[in-house]
């Protein structure tokens, strides 16, 4: 079997005169935790609608598993799960009667008590299986919605802004989930989010689409690596850390910005281009690398 | 299948709204029944008078078997509204919880869901039929005893022997059955293109009154299309208790209704398989 397990050919959904998502081309490999960035509005939710057999394509061809999605879809999902937008369950039904009707619609049988029970157990919900979802608040259903994806022992999971309306613990806690999934079970992720720093955090691919179209894709890696080492220099007086910052021959691309001088250094270097300017007698009150998804997402969007 | 459809009954009598049907069918039927134990002999006293001045009619007239007919003469106009009130609920209800999203990702075919969705709403109303029967005739029989039936139509009186009504009742219910089912797959279809429950329920009943107006205006230029409009059709019951039955026009009837049944749930599998899901 291919390495590849998601492939979108030209993928796309047109509304009347308007386009929802246009030329989307996705590859996604084994293993991958590839992130799907862009805007709200982008067009992320309806791609993953179009991958997951909810929205009928106007163009295009989706491939799951070496699966023709179109031809093939019962075989093509078999092993795909998915939460598209924010989980949402039978309110009036438990946790684990959920657990059953989701489990049972993959497995084509009622799943066995002990496997819903230590899937609600790896988040956090075995004592709470037997309580109405209603009763559960926006991240234990999040949490749900993954035991529920994660049941029938899938090989890909579709997660759409998954950290959506969650705190910020909550966050982590999803964050830290993906992170698992992947490492400890082999589960690949495919994580469409509007957060750089959620994406930043785990993704090992990522793809970014604005205005419905797919600007780039590829490594993390190899996307930042041109803004790669860029540090933001909290430090006084400006002018003066300016000129001593310019005099260093390890330190290039200096810009002076609202929230301080951003600069590029190699980390490694960082030490002595302090030392040069506490010699200087600049105050140094912080040296942070500077966030380079982010800048390399807005440089990018913009663009278009 | 059978898994589907378990928990798609599952899902359907796990709802408050399914028992609404039984509770109003629960109450309904004792309180007519204590009204009719006050009045219910002089009404039928008051249908025979002309009747007496030339019969002599003996026994007791006026029992459960009765009872039963008013009853289904008199609730077949609401129970459309209860049958609608959970079949339109079964597709719209759906989308309006969000949980297409999880049922349609899943490597199971729409066709396959759709049908489990529909066998448990025909399930459903055949339950709520059933319901209706047998509370009315077990306590109709229990409290006012048996007898013979005296049916009362347009075309005039027939006195059904005690030992054929069994099985007269047994051919009404379940042509009334059938009748309803047309009523579910029109609200099932209805469901299918809206996104809550109170849409389908509405509109189920302003389709059954319109058509209702249709079938009975006594104009010629729809004529043709009365016996195929399921309104037309909606009191075959009443034919399980004309003496001898009239089994071509029982079958005639049938046979329409079941053409309204499918032509909904052909147009609900069409829609079902086209929708994009974007609740």
């Amino acid at each position: 079997m291919s390495d590849i397990i998601l492939r979108t050919t030209n993928l796309g959904k047109q509304y009347k005169n308007r386009w929802a998502a246009q030329d989307i081309n996705l590859e996604v490999h084994r293993g991958d935790v590839f992130g799907f960035l862009g805007p709200n509005g982008a067009g992320k939710s309806t791609s993953i609608r179009m991958i997951l057999s909810l929205i009928k394509p106007t163009t295009g061809t989706v491939e799951l598993f070496g699966q023709d999605l179109f031809k093939h879809r019962d075989l093509a999902l078999q092993n795909v799960a998915g939460i598209v937008e924010k989980p949402d369950f039978y309110l009036y039904l438990s946790a684990y009667r959920n657990m059953q009707i989701a489990g049972s619609l993959t497995l084509g049988k009622t799943p066995a008590d002990k496997r819903i029970m230590d899937t609600l157990n790896i988040v956090g919900l075995a004592e709470r299986a037997l309580d109405n979802v209603k009763t559960f608040s926006h991240g234990m259903k999040q949490r749900l919605g993954i035991a529920q994806a994660l049941l029938c022992d899938p090989q890909l999971i579709m997660l759409d802004e998954p950290t959506n309306g969650l705190d910020p613990q909550g966050m982590k806690e999803v964050r830290e989930l993906i992170v698992r999934l992947t490492t400890e079970r082999g589960i690949t992720v495919f994580l469409s989010s509007h957060l750089l720093n959620e994406v930043e955090q785990v993704a090992t691919r990522m793809a970014i689409i604005n205005k419905s179209k797919m600007l780039v894709q590829g490594s993390v890696e190899e996307l930042l690596k041109a803004n790669a080492n860029k540090f933001l220099f909290n430090v006084e007086p400006v002018k003066k850390s300016l000129g001593v910052l310019g005099k260093i021959k390890t330190v290039s691309e200096i810009i002076q910005t609202e929230e301080g001088i951003i600069a590029k250094v190699n980390p490694k270097n960082i030490p002595s281009v302090i030392n040069e300017l506490v010699k200087a007698k600049c105050k140094v009150f912080s040296v942070q690398p500077k966030r380079s998804l982010e800048e390399y997402f807005l440089e990018i969007t913009n663009e278009t | 299948m059978l898994n589907l459809i378990y928990w798609e009954l599952f899902k359907t009598y796990s709802k408050w709204r399914t028992y609404i049907g039984f509770i109003a069918v629960g109450v309904l039927i004792p309180v007519i029944m204590w009204i009719m134990s006050y009045s219910g002999e002089q009404m039928i006293q008051r249908q025979l008078r002309s009747l007496q001045k030339d019969f002599f009619i003996s026994g007791n007239l006026f029992n459960g078997w009765v009872i039963g007919q008013l009853i289904m003469n008199g609730l077949w106009v609401h129970v459309p509204a209860l049958i609608a009130l959970v079949a339109g609920d079964q597709l719209s209800g759906e989308a309006t919880g969000g949980t297409f999203r999880l049922i349609l990702i899943r490597p199971v075919s729409r066709t396959r869901i759709l049908n489990a969705k529909y066998f448990a709403t025909l399930l459903y109303t055949a339950s709520l039929v059933l319901f209706i029967g047998g509370l009315s005739l077990g306590l109709g029989l229990w409290i006012f005893g048996s007898g013979d039936l005296i049916a009362i139509d347009r075309e005039g009186i027939s006195i059904l022997p005690e030992s054929e009504l069994i099985g007269r009742f047994f051919l009404a219910y379940a042509l009334a059955m059938w009748t309803m089912f047309v009523v579910a797959t029109l609200a099932f279809f209805i469901s299918s293109f809206v996104e809550n429950a109170i849409g389908p329920i509405i509109t189920t009943m302003t389709v059954i009154v319109i058509f209702l107006i249709v079938s009975n205006l006594p104009v010629e230029s729809v004529e043709n299309i009365k016996p195929f409009l399921f309104t037309t059709q909606i009191s075959v019951w009443t034919e399980a208790f004309k003496d001898p039955y009239d089994w071509s026009k029982i079958i005639k009837s049938c046979a329409a209704l079941g053409i309204n049944s499918l032509l909904f749930y052909s147009a609900t599998l069409i829609i079902f398989k086209r929708k994009d899901i974007l609740s």
